[in-house]
């Protein structure tokens, strides 16, 4: 990804407006009793379009805004979604764009790996209790569907918002004119 | 060229797991420090004016949720309000007789909150995306008078503890949050136990610690039971109420001496709550 200052300030508004909306209204809804979280996969976009520096940058920014709002120990948050960002940057420079079902199908994954990275800092940090129930398998699969179809607009969204500063982007062709330049 | 550029990439990324971990080192249990309280100054009233705008397209979408919900509860509901009906002439009659009792007694008829609290209303405004943890954050800080430990409750019953503040919000640990536990009491009978947490399942909460050799039955309703042992008590203030057995199998209550408990407050859509604020925290 090729940072200039206003391709900063779409980043930086992309990211705040993400974490503002899943505080504000994502984290507040349920559908089949789970609560969709978008932040992996938009950290995960992210990582798909800009490489694993963009993912995991932002997904330490995006980590560390959230758990100040939250009021939560800081880096756990930070770390999780560091190196979900890192793995879809991977992923893309590894294999390049995802084309059509890549994107969402890898946010999808990425959201499950990123619940479970939460619950493994939770453990690490003795906040996860001795009672956990099975349930907790179904809700992370849910959040894992809600991504698939949340990613969807989000990754077209923030291509089409980060266009100008993405590498390998091909460029839409200009039609001929009628003196064939 | 492209070594160097490797290699600052490496550096950036082992900087960024390093600041994560310096980060969690230090600030794990310490509440909340001058970078969050910053942030969420900053923050508050985006944060408030997206909840309020928010707010009807949350109903719309929690509308669905809770109408996949009814027509599946439908047929039960029927039932139990029967039941219900049944029972609530006879409550009626008790309610009235308690009410002499209490002003025979000279307590406070109300009873909701204890002599010593003062309840400030908030709003939820932030809630924690992931299924690991059970808080929330509430624009109640200690400006309004919160302060950590304050018990926090809703029209419902207890909801949970304040574990961080800030200027402007607070951040509440649920009752239905892993670490959690609550002294309470199985009323009418006042058998003791530890309310705790089913990681996953906020809509069902353990007692825990029972003695298995008194059992207790299920419908009777769970308070907390606020203890006092000279100079150390329960966070909580006595009689709130917490929820309502649901599951209480004698083999349980032997074996494994804990019961189901399903909150009266529903932990999962909490909009309003009220901290406490002002009590003796022991």
């Amino acid at each position: 990804m090729i940072l200039t200052g206003k391709i900063l300030a779409r980043v930086v508004v992309a990211l705040v407006l993400g974490v503002v909306l899943q505080l504000s209204f994502f984290s507040q809804v349920t559908l089949f009793h789970v609560s969709p979280d978008m932040l992996p996969a938009l950290v995960a976009c992210f990582g798909l379009l800009g490489g694993t520096m963009s993912g995991a940058v932002t997904g330490f920014s995006v980590g560390l805004l959230l758990d100040c709002l939250l009021i939560a120990p800081l880096g756990g948050g930070s770390l999780v979604l560091l190196a979900t960002g890192y793995l879809a940057g991977a992923y893309r420079e590894r294999f390049g764009l995802p084309k059509r079902l890549g994107a969402p199908l890898l946010c999808a994954a990425l959201t499950l790996f990123a619940e479970l990275g939460f619950g493994a800092v939770q453990a690490m940090l003795g906040e996860v209790g001795s009672n956990v129930s099975p349930l907790v398998l179904r809700d992370i699969a849910f959040k894992a569907i809600f991504a698939f179809f949340l990613s969807w607009p989000m990754y077209a969204g923030l291509r089409r918002l980060l266009r100008p500063a993405l590498v390998e982007e091909p460029r839409p062709r200009r039609r001929p004119t009628a003196v064939g330049i | 060229m492209y070594r160097k550029q490797v290699r600052r990439r490496r550096a950036i990324l082992a900087l960024l797991i390093l600041g994560s971990f310096a980060l969690l080192t230090i600030t794990y249990g310490q509440g909340s420090n001058g970078l969050q309280r910053g942030v969420s100054t900053i923050f508050s009233p985006l944060q408030s004016g997206a909840d309020r705008a928010l707010k009807p397209a949350r109903d719309l979408v929690n509308w669905f949720d809770k109408t996949f919900d009814a027509r599946g509860e439908n047929s039960k509901l029927h039932g139990e309000v029967e039941t219900l009906r049944r029972e609530v002439a006879g409550a009626h009659s008790a309610l009235a007789e308690n009410t002499q009792l209490r002003k025979m007694l000279e307590l406070d008829e109300s009873g909701a909150i204890p002599s010593g609290y003062k309840p400030v209303t908030g709003r939820v405004i932030a809630r924690s995306p992931t299924v690991w943890f059970a808080d929330v954050t509430v624009d109640v800080g200690s400006g309004g008078g919160a302060e950590v430990g304050d018990p926090v409750v809703n029209g419902d019953g207890l909801v949970g503890t304040v574990t961080a503040v800030t200027g402007s919000s607070s951040q509440v640990e649920l009752i239905a949050n892993g670490p959690s536990a609550v002294a309470a009491k199985v009323v009418p009978s006042g058998i003791q136990g530890v309310i705790r947490a089913e990681v996953g399942e906020p809509g069902t909460l353990i007692l825990d610690f029972l003695d298995s050799a008194k059992h207790v039955h299920k419908g009777q309703e769970v308070v907390t039971s606020g203890w006092r042992a000279e100079e150390i008590s329960s966070g909580y203030p006595p009689n709130i109420p917490v929820g309502e057995i649901t599951k209480a199998s004698i083999l349980q209550q032997e074996a494994q001496q804990q019961v189901r408990v399903r909150p009266f407050a529903d932990l999962r859509n909490l909009e309003m709550v009220q901290v406490l604020t002002g009590g003796s925290r022991g």
